[in-house]
């Protein structure tokens, strides 16, 4: 057991300290050291420390802290009958060391804080763009003047990217054209125009739905993946290794994965486009429109224009992905919270980039 | 006056607060040790050394209980870590401090948060005097100065240090140490191995160090337990200078005056 106690004396007061003060039992007896303190500003007190048995760093932090405020001469804190080792070692902190500095961070008003986090999101973007530049180069280095591109490794990232998301891009894009056809159906039907849904789904589908599903899927599917692979390779300074063997990381890892999300992201659009029509079809039957209604219907109101601005779209999503997920990854600090860092930050980006471009796409092409 | 957390570095006679009896550990079907028996006696720096491969890490990792072994016992102040379940085991392991191999710290925390950490979890203290435990930890360690940054800022000898700090927090009596010379430089290293002498000289903790840094086994060792990976067990035991000095093992012998293999 451990008690503090005041003796009645008039000059002294006393802490008796008993027994083990370890960091499950210091609690009540600082906050008790601590108030006799307080209630004998003027008194010299006494810590006996002769009837402790076991004392731990908490308790070694207990007694420094008792002995190291300040107090008028002949008020200070006296610890008697500690073990010479520990005496000595709370004898060897220095006071000084243990000041908590009384500095705060300066307050930084509203629009400077608006304004450095648009300075910021700036110079992320000329960053962004200075490496889609680099990348621009190398693989037009790659693909035409004798490089040598990672086939081999750009097959593994599209059969990962592309072959295992087709499920979930099924899924998707089915439930899309769904959804769809199902909302447009219901107020059509209210003006006689259900014949028109085929029109609205197969736009929607073909030009927007389709690649901007596709695209947001594959970010948080893939383009996170490559920042989690390209940040934990930076950590472990894999990305040194490569550079000190004279290669080209963007060349040697940023492109293979860069092609491959080109290459399969328009592929999973295509994908997106045909079961997103045919669960449009299957909802327009419960409308009173069959198949062969739908397809004629369907030809006459899409082109081949809003297929290929489709699929040009899904190819510009997945190169902004990929290389929004390599580059973060690269861009990965230290430490397993950067890697966590970067892969919600490729998500982030990723997805808004996704939707300014696309609004870029509809200006232009309308 | 009682003894208050004294220690005296004569362990002789002095009572073991880890026994490891008859104890076998692998992976799946495969044995890597095997027949393992020692003791750590309180107040003592115990070194486990070997060369690699020969399971050093894997004991300790047995020891403090994140690896069930495949027969034996071990003992911790008299309670088996190996039969405890629960709420026992859990109370078992936090009587030992871990300083993993490379450190092992938050890296979402900084250094003084990272020390504070088993405090934050284990104690109803003040922040002020939990803050105060920490700091003063990290003075032990001579870490004072970096507990506002964060562990990616630090180097290895730093990560070390701060390791040992946050394995001390909890008050515990023994303090198990894996590689912490291995990757150091010499000043950091015996830096390093000061820390270690001061804090079993001050608080009176007892060190398991698993290492082959031959410097820091002649410099901070009582006693030395030694794995060999062929016969998977311990093939010397005792003074790592007296073993130097007497052992008629070749492998000791080979290990201790770091000799090649002959076949090479």
């Amino acid at each position: 057991m451990t008690s503090t106690d005041e003796s009645g004396a008039d000059e002294v007061a006393s802490i008796a300290l008993r027994g083990r003060i370890t960091v499950h039992t210091a609690t009540p007896i600082w906050k008790s050291a601590l108030e006799t303190l307080a209630r004998n500003p003027q008194r010299r007190v006494i810590v006996d420390a002769s009837a402790l048995e076991y004392i731990d760093s908490v308790g070694i932090a207990l007694l420094f802290d008792l002995v190291r405020r300040e107090r008028p001469p002949g008020a200070q804190v006296e610890i008697r009958d500690l073990a010479p080792n520990l005496a000595a070692l709370v004898r060897g902190y220095d006071p000084k060391d243990f000041v908590q500095p009384g500095a705060r961070r300066p307050h930084v008003g509203l629009v400077e804080q608006i304004g450095r986090a648009a300075a910021s999101q700036l110079a992320y973007l000329q960053h962004l763009g200075s490496f889609l530049a680099q990348c621009g180069t190398g693989l037009r280095r790659s693909l035409f003047r004798g490089g040598s591109m990672r086939w081999g490794e750009v097959l593994e990232v599209a059969t990962e990217a592309g072959a295992n998301a087709v499920p979930i891009v099924l899924l998707v894009g089915f439930l899309m054209g769904v959804i769809i056809a199902f909302e447009i159906g219901l107020v059509a039907q209210k003006f006689g125009a259900v014949i028109f849904v085929v029109n609205g789904v197969g736009v929607a589908m073909l030009r927007e739905l389709g690649p901007l599903m596709t695209a947001i899927v594959f970010a948080g599917r893939t383009g996170a993946a490559f920042a989690a692979q390209l940040g934990t390779q930076k950590v472990n300074e894999e990305v040194n290794a490569i550079s000190t063997f004279g290669l080209d990381p963007i060349d040697f890892l940023v492109l293979p994965r860069l092609a491959a999300a080109m290459l399969v992201v328009p592929l999973l659009a295509v994908l997106a486009d045909v079961v997103g029509l045919f669960g449009g079809a299957l909802v327009m039957l419960g409308f009173g429109v069959g198949f062969l209604q739908f397809s004629v219907q369907l030809l006459s109101a899409v082109t081949a224009g809003d297929f290929l601005l489709g699929i040009v779209k899904a190819a510009v999503f997945g190169a902004t992905i990929a290389a929004v997920g390599c580059e973060r990854g690269l861009s990965t600090g230290a430490g397993a919270i950067s890697v966590g860092l970067s892969t919600t930050s490729t998500v982030v980006t990723s997805i808004v980039l996704i939707v300014v471009i696309d609004g870029i796409f509809t200006v232009l092409t309308s | 006056m009682a003894a208050q957390s004294m220690q005296e570095n004569d362990t002789e006679g002095v009572p073991p607060v880890i026994s490891v009896r008859n104890l076998r550990m692998g992976y799946g079907t495969r044995v890597l040790l095997d027949n393992v028996s020692f003791e750590v006696r309180r107040g003592e720096i115990m070194v486990i050394l070997g060369g690699s491969g020969s399971g050093k890490s894997s004991l300790m990792k047995t020891i403090i209980g994140l690896y069930t072994p495949m027969a034996g016992d071990i003992l911790i102040g008299g309670r088996s870590i190996v039969s405890a379940r629960g709420e026992e085991r859990a109370q078992l392991q936090r009587q030992l401090g871990v300083m993993y191999q490379s450190g092992a710290l938050f890296g979402s925390l900084n250094v003084l948060e990272n020390v504070r950490f088993p405090l934050d979890q284990f104690s109803d203290l003040t922040l002020d005097e939990k803050n105060l435990a920490a700091r003063m930890l990290l003075q032990q360690v001579e870490m004072g100065y970096a507990e506002s940054l964060m562990p990616g800022e630090l180097s290895g000898g730093m990560l070390k240090r701060a390791g040992i700090a946050r394995a001390m927090a909890l008050g515990c009596s023994i303090l198990t140490l894996d590689e912490p010379s291995a990757g150091l430089d010499p000043i950091t290293a015996a830096n390093l191995d000061r820390t270690i002498l001061s804090l079993r000289e001050n608080l009176g903790f007892t060190f398991v160090v698993v290492t082959h840094e031959l410097q820091s086994i002649f410099a901070i060792a009582d006693r030395a337990v030694m794995l060999d990976p062929i016969s998977r067990s311990i093939i010397a035991q005792g003074n790592p200078a007296h073993l130097r000095d007497h052992s008629d093992d070749p492998r000791v012998q080979q290990f201790f005056n770091r000799r090649p293999d002959a076949s090479r």
